[in-house]
């Protein structure tokens, strides 16, 4: 990149991002709806009963699941529980400061809770092992090694992959003894219905509507919007119409049509995700 | 005790090594952007990532700022899947306060110092997967990180586990050998002037084992030193020809 464009790029960032959007591209040369490149790794992680890495133009998230017993809720004797926590380390970004967990964090953590409870994607029910006595928890932990914006839709490609990764070993109640006993060496698959795919777009002053957006792009935005699919997986088709979560941050104003644009931004997106965890899903099993 | 039985007959260890035979060693310096320095190290199946922000403005408390010195800020994060069970705390046992202050401690001693008055360097360490001598494996790759964001280093540290175990001294232990309580000494080299940065030995130990031991363990470092080394250079000559073709 030249001196000049360098500087003015230091100098007066809201005005250089401005310049290129005002041109409909983007800083980095894409186009307005055009996403980076993605890749998704299986199984990095073997001390995890399921894991995956997801890389989403620079923007890495990790995600590790492990899996423990514990007696389930009073009120629901027949769901297990998911347990999903973001963590947003210093190592990052300079962004993120060492410390308790930020609000980003936290409301990341939340999100991620709803889209897989929303999106059905594991049902708590396939979790029980024994009514009132025992279930599996799911314990997802994402953990951002890099940040370069677009958190939540490589948080949720992570979580997806990594949950179509988990095998719980076989728990049944033993007839004679009440006893309950777990057999680690037979493994089946976790019932995954559907997989859920995130797609967040950006507003700049109120008209410029951009998708997947990064960090530097992020400090000028006025607001987010991410749209989550939830893609219901019945026999060997998916069913791609179905949106389970809308999540809007920011404190700027957006008008239905925008709304309208991110919803279908999200539809567009969501095919191409889906067949992405699918060859990654296929590669590992090989 | 009944336990596992670390060396074979045929004097081969749980894993099929040798006694004096380290892990496979992978490395990859220069992974994240965000970072100022970034490197993920492999010792075998412990995986781990170090990125390393500076030199930068004292941030917090000013006063902490040295008027002469830089101030060296590291932090040991294990990925809470990254053990055989969940660990509720990534960070902030005591553990992994005491892995920090190592790492300081190794860092301060290989560190040109006086030339970064009034700053500071972050060091952060997230280990993806532990498998034993996660100290050893954290060290190096936050040495490469250090490498990688061009800050001035009097040598490259390295760090190597060794043991013994029934009288036969074992270099770079995994998980399983660590925790049958055997004696573990972990070595902190300054390759060059053969230095020692940092020493920590756990476990009883008699007088007549403790040249063997220690000569283990830094062949260990020596040997690990050897492959950074080339590493770096890949790297930088890796780095040298991009340069060639960018603008002005």
């Amino acid at each position: 990149m030249s001196e000049v464009a360098n500087i003015y790029r230091i100098t007066q960032p809201r005005e250089y991002q401005k310049k290129f959007l005002e041109a409909g591209v983007r800083s980095d040369g894409r186009k307005l709806d055009e996403f980076r490149e993605a890749l998704i790794g299986i199984g990095p992680v073997s001390t995890a009963d399921g894991s995956a890495l997801v890389a989403l133009g620079e923007t890495k998230v990790i995600c590790g699941i492990k899996l423990e017993v514990a007696p389930p809720k009073v009120d629901k004797p027949r769901c297990g529980y998911i347990v999903p926590n973001v963590d947003l380390p210093p190592l990052a970004s300079s962004d993120f400061r060492p410390g308790p967990p930020s609000e980003l964090a936290q409301v990341s953590s939340q999100l991620m809770l709803e889209i897989v409870l929303k999106s059905k994607c594991v049902l708590l029910e396939d979790l029980c092992i024994a009514e009132g006595r025992m279930c599996w928890v799911l314990y997802c932990d994402l953990i951002c090694l890099n940040y370069d914006g677009n958190l939540l839709d490589a948080c949720t490609m992570a979580l997806t992959a990594a949950l179509c990764n988990v095998k719980l070993p076989k728990a049944f109640v033993n007839e004679e003894t009440g006893a309950i006993e777990i057999d680690f060496k037979q493994k089946v698959p976790l019932n995954i219905r559907s997989r859920p795919v995130a797609t967040t777009s950006s507003v700049f002053e109120k008209e410029t509507l951009y998708v997947d957006p990064v960090r530097e792009e992020l400090k000028h935005a006025s607001l987010t919007v991410t749209v989550v699919t939830s893609n219901e997986i019945s026999g060997s088709t998916v069913d791609s119409d179905n949106i389970c979560v809308i999540h809007k941050t920011g404190g700027g104003s957006v008008n239905e049509e925008q709304i309208e644009q991110c919803i279908s931004n999200g539809r567009c997106h969501t095919p191409f995700v889906l067949s992405l965890i699918g060859s990654a899903l296929t590669k590992s099993e090989v | 005790m009944a336990g596992l039985q670390l060396l074979s007959d045929e004097g081969f260890r749980t894993d099929g090594r040798r006694p004096n035979e380290l892990r496979r060693l992978r490395c990859k310096i220069g992974v994240f952007t965000q970072a100022d320095g970034s490197a993920y190290f492999e010792m075998g199946n412990t995986k781990v990532l170090a990125a390393v922000y500076g030199p930068h403005e004292v941030r917090g408390s000013r006063s902490k700022a040295m008027h002469d010195r830089v101030l060296i800020n590291c932090q040991y994060s294990m990925a809470v899947f990254g053990g055989v069970e969940r660990k509720k705390r990534p960070r902030g046992d005591r553990k992994s306060v005491e892995m920090t202050e190592h790492l300081q401690q190794a860092f301060e001693s290989t560190i040109f110092l006086n030339l970064y008055p009034r700053s500071q360097i972050d060091v952060f360490v997230e280990v993806l997967q532990s498998d034993g001598s996660n100290y050893c494996a954290c060290l190096n790759a936050a040495m490469l990180a250090l490498v990688d964001a061009g800050i001035a280093v009097r040598d490259i540290v390295c760090a190597s586990s060794a043991g013994l175990v029934e009288s036969q001294t074992i270099i770079d232990m995994n998980h399983v050998e660590e925790t049958q309580g055997k004696t573990q000494l972990i070595v902190s080299l300054l390759p060059k002037t053969k230095k020692i940065a940092v020493l920590s030995l756990n476990g009883r130990l008699h007088d007549d084992y403790w040249e063997e031991l220690m000569e283990s363990a830094t062949k260990g470092c020596m040997d690990i030193f050897n492959f950074m080394e080339k590493n770096v250079q890949e790297y930088l000559a890796s780095l040298s020809t991009s340069q060639s073709y960018a603008d002005d």
